[in-house]
């Protein structure tokens, strides 16, 4: 167990303040401005939202229409998540397989891969000729983009996206409680003569309850909060993050605002419950159904049959499904930059091929160069930042008895819808805030450090919690070493691997950052902003060749991750 | 107040670390509850407590980790309270050795020397020699992960003496070893400490570890010093009904004192039976507990002159090794405890077969009925 040492030795009270206004001023404030900013413009907002002399309250009416979609989309989400992900985080965490690792790799890959690219590919993979259509023989793309899912009644590639985006959210929570239960526990099912299915259903599920809670949610405000991808598939529907960026981008601040703020107080209500429940350390939470014994004998005789004689449908579900969401959309958009390479190869015009658009007339390969190098300035100078902050601020989690209570504000910004932060950033930092930075470079880099700060904070934490930092920092106390001396020697060293998780975590994530970006960049055009300017262009071979640069840089990436947790 | 002020500074004059009135709360739970201490220099000080008496935190509290809520830990005649750990000079062996992962046995046992700048050419034979001390010489570029249990220990222990520290404060040092290796390194661990001329706060749950290993025991329970002493001391004369059940154990008998006269006292037990002690400081009427240990209760077929003889029938007979543990269902359905050695053993008796009990009046220890009851005082041991 750690103790938390109310170590009056450890940390000189000025750097801790210090931290913590840093803190305060850089990731909580642009966390909350939004809410207190329509506040203090209480009346503009009621004029532009509620009693508009032209259109009454028609921007009210407007809020309601995309939350209510967006809610239905999230539900629904989270619904095939856990169907798919329940499965899928089992065989993980239980079986083990050749290729293991890869799918592991392959089942987080949504995690670090630029939402824009990858909305592009999937939209490519669904609706065009060049994906699953032209597999199948079909002259034109298998879905168009605006059909709806029969019965649930939402647009079809929409729902796929997010499904695929939010997945891993539950996989990996799902994964990581699965991994921390006891198997003697299912051994002792078994040998008392329980099915693996039975003992799924009656042991291990139970137990992992609040995983999948956690995991649940997290996904919920993911979807919720979804903009890169989205503004890509959308088609004419129209989710509550993008409907930010819309008004953003139409200077209905008010209206934009508003909704912003609602969707961050939705985010915060949903997140703190569950923080007080299930995150509290050491809480025991227990949940026990009881069927009637009838009905539950009949479940476990199916269960027995289903158990032995189709053992493989529950390890080959998820798989499918991993390969269509997440495989499939990364090898279409491979290919068919080979195949537009130099000419479109349906209409055979050199206009229509990726070597046109990059070197011709719209010059799109220098806009890729300068916003790959506005990427690559954000991502670092961010990271940076936000490394400074985290680290310190990581060891004051641990070592003060309000850690917990940072640690929990620290997950907002993880799932506060990013345009909603975008727009509190632009709105903190611009003229009606304190006035000190407008669109462009610095106000993507403030606003990619306020998600920066708690994702490297989450990795040092992990690291932190597994090696027992204290007692190698108390031996060395004890040892001579001054509490400075400790941590440089000691600490740091052991945190090492954490702190490069978690820099490597943050810059992609700041790399593929798409929503937030896109309303504060002003002229500065990051890659991830480019493919959409794209899109919306309608420059598909531009857009395919920067989605394929972005999925390989993320991919690069993500291999530097794994060699380096490997160890 | 003059008085009492000599007698502190010629305190001070002998002991290294005195602890006066220490107390340390966490929440509502006293974990140390006015500790007043002093060890010598050169001593070897075991203390011995349950899980939760406080041990550890009265460990941490010498060496700085933690501070006290109130009182004062003087370590060498001058008052450290607030002051870092680093400047105590005194090292915490942890039980888990807590060896830098990341650092390899050479440079683990010069961490002390280096982070104190000392120069190059004495933390090297410093550390070479002190290597050489617990014959690690050759595995000095070995990384923690590659040894074996015992070694880790002998790193660790090197490291502390390496550090310069004059107070190695060990924390269960030998309690992550398995059992044969912890007797083993006992002696090795004492001898060490006397060789270089330390002072030792060893804390342990073995009551056996403690009495072998130590010069003085401080027995300590839910934050309260039970009794300080030599090993001998505590075991043959223990002060209190949990000191006597703790290190060694006894067999317990309630009672009530009949008769106090110049040989002892008369103890009457359950059934109206009459027990012979040869302590008389309790009065007539009072509510007492008899202790006895069991190697001092004998068991055979006929009553011994001078001695309290008691027949039962065998409930239990238990083989360990060099001896054997009897338990004597008394005809007054009282269970007494006995341990024969094996050399001393006229025969063994089999469970069900009638025998006497016999034990000596000297040999009884007499304490006061405790108020929560016997059972609740020696029931967690």
């Amino acid at each position: 167990m750690v103790q938390r040492s109310k170590s009056f030795t450890s940390f000189p009270k000025l750097v801790v303040w210090i931290i913590l206004i840093v803190f305060i001023f850089f990731v909580l404030l642009p966390t909350f401005y939004l809410i207190s900013y329509v506040f203090l413009r209480w009346e503009e907002v009621q004029v532009e939202v509620f009693a508009n002399p032209i259109i009454g309250d028609e921007n009210w009416r407007q809020i309601l229409k995309v939350l209510f979609f967006s809610f239905r989309l999230s539900l629904l989400t989270v619904a095939f998540d856990l169907l798919f992900g329940v499965p899928l985080a089992y065989v993980l965490a239980r079986k083990r397989f050749p290729g293991k690792s890869l799918l592991e790799d392959f089942a987080t890959l949504p995690l670090v891969i630029p939402t824009s690219g990858f909305g592009f590919a999937t939209l490519i993979t669904w609706t065009t000729v060049a994906g699953i259509g032209g597999f199948l023989g079909l002259r034109s793309g298998l879905v168009t983009l605006n059909a709806t899912v029969p019965l649930i009644n939402v647009p079809f590639v929409l729902f796929i996206v997010h499904i695929t985006l939010t997945l891993p959210y539950v996989v990996r929570t799902l994964e990581t409680k699965f991994q921390s239960i006891d198997t003697t526990f299912e051994t002792a099912s078994r040998t008392l003569g329980a099915s693996s299915l039975t003992t799924f259903r009656n042991i291990l599920f139970p137990l992992a309850i609040p995983g999948v809670f956690s995991g649940a949610v997290l996904a919920f405000a993911r979807s919720l909060g979804e903009t890169g991808a989205t503004l890509i598939v959308s088609g004419v529907s129209s989710t509550a993050s993008i409907a930010i960026v819309r008004w953003t981008s139409e200077f209905k601040l008010a209206t934009a605002s508003f909704m912003g703020s609602l969707l961050v107080v939705i985010a915060w209500v949903i997140i703190l419950p569950l923080e007080l429940y299930l995150g509290r350390r050491g809480s025991s939470f227990k949940i026990s159904y009881q069927l009637p014994t009838s009905l539950s004998n009949k479940l476990m005789k199916l269960e027995k049959f289903v158990s032995r004689s189709l053992p493989r449908i529950k390890d080959f579900a998820p798989l499918t499904i991993i390969a269509l969401t997440v495989v499939v959309p990364i090898v279409v958009v491979l290919n068919s930059v080979v195949l537009y390479w130099s000419v479109d190869p349906y209409t055979g015009k050199v206009q229509g091929g990726v070597v046109y658009q990059l070197f011709g007339p719209s010059n799109y390969f220098s806009s890729l160069l300068q916003a790959t190098l506005t990427s690559i300035i954000v991502a670092l100078t961010a990271t940076y930042i936000a490394m400074c902050i985290a680290i310190p601020l990581a060891f004051i989690i641990e070592r003060r008895r309000y850690g917990d209570f940072i640690r929990t504000l620290l997950k907002v910004p993880l799932i506060i819808p990013t345009s909603s932060l975008g727009l509190s950033v632009l709105l903190l930092w611009g003229s009606s805030g304190f006035n000190l930075v407008g669109s462009g470079i610095w106000l993507i880099i403030l606003t990619h450090i306020v998600f920066s700060v708690p994702v490297i904070v989450e990795s040092i934490i992990a690291a932190y919690e597994g090696s027992d930092i204290q007692m190698y920092e108390d031996s060395a106390r004890t040892l001579g070493a001054t509490a400075y001396n400790a941590i440089e020697k000691v600490s740091l060293p052991l945190i090492k691997g954490g702190i490069l998780t978690g820099f490597i975590l943050s810059f992609t994530r700041s790399l593929g950052e798409t929503g937030a970006t896109f309303i504060v960049m002003g002229r500065d055009i990051t890659v991830p902003a480019l493919v959409v300017n794209m899109v919306e262009a309608l420059a598909i071979p531009a857009a395919l060749f920067t989605s394929t640069y972005l999925i390989i840089l993320s991919l690069g990436l993500l291999a530097i991750i794994r060699i380096l947790t490997r160890r | 107040m003059p008085l009492l002020e000599f007698s502190r500074e010629g305190d001070a004059a002998t002991s290294l670390i005195r602890l006066v009135n220490v107390t340390k709360k966490f929440g509502d739970i006293n974990a140390l509850d006015h500790i007043n201490l002093s060890i010598d220099d050169g001593e070897y000080l075991c203390i011995l407590g349950q899980t939760g008496a406080g041990k550890t935190t009265l460990l941490r509290i010498i060496a700085g980790l933690l501070e006290p809520d109130e009182g004062e830990i003087y370590i060498d005649g001058k008052v450290v309270n607030g002051i870092p750990p680093e400047k105590r000079n005194a090292v915490y062996m942890f039980q888990q050795f807590a060896l830098f992962p990341h650092m390899d046995v050479w440079r683990n046992v010069s961490f002390g020397p280096v982070i104190q700048d000392w120069d190059e050419d004495r933390i090297k034979n410093v550390t070479f020699e002190i290597l050489e001390m617990v014959r690690l010489a050759e595995r000095r570029d070995a990384f923690p992960n590659e040894l074996s249990g015992g070694m880790q220990q002998r790193v660790a222990l090197a490291r502390g003496i390496a550090s310069g520290a004059r107070i190695l404060l060990l924390d269960e040092p030998l309690g992550a070893l398995d059992a044969r290796l912890r007797v083993d390194l006992r002696t090795q661990l004492r001898k060490l400490v006397k060789d270089q001329g330390l002072t030792a706060v060893h804390v342990t749950h073995d009551q056996e570890e403690s009495l072998m290993i130590a010069d003085r025991v401080v027995v300590l329970r839910n934050g309260r010093i039970e009794q300080i002493g030599t090993p001998h001391e505590v075991y043959s004369k223990p002060q209190s009904i949990f000191v006597t059940s703790f290190v060694g154990g006894a067999s317990f008998i309630e009672g009530t004192v009949a008769k106090v006269d110049d040989s002892g006292s008369i103890i009457e037990i359950r059934g109206g039976l009459r027990t012979c002690v040869s302590d008389r400081s309790k009065k007539n009427g009072e509510k007492v507990v008899i202790a006895i240990r069991l190697e001092d209760v004998s068991v055979g077929t006929t009553s011994k002159d001078g001695a309290n003889n008691f027949p039962g029938v065998v409930e239990t007979a238990m083989f360990i090794g060099g001896s054997i543990e009897y338990e004597v269902r008394l005809e007054n359905d009282v269970l007494a405890s006995s341990r024969i050695l094996l050399s001393d053993a006229f025969r063994a008796y089999k469970a069900g077969e009638r025998v006497v009990i016999s034990f000596h009046p000297e040999n009884c220890y007499l304490f006061s009925y405790p108020k929560v009851g016997l059972l609740k005082e020696i029931e967690a041991i």
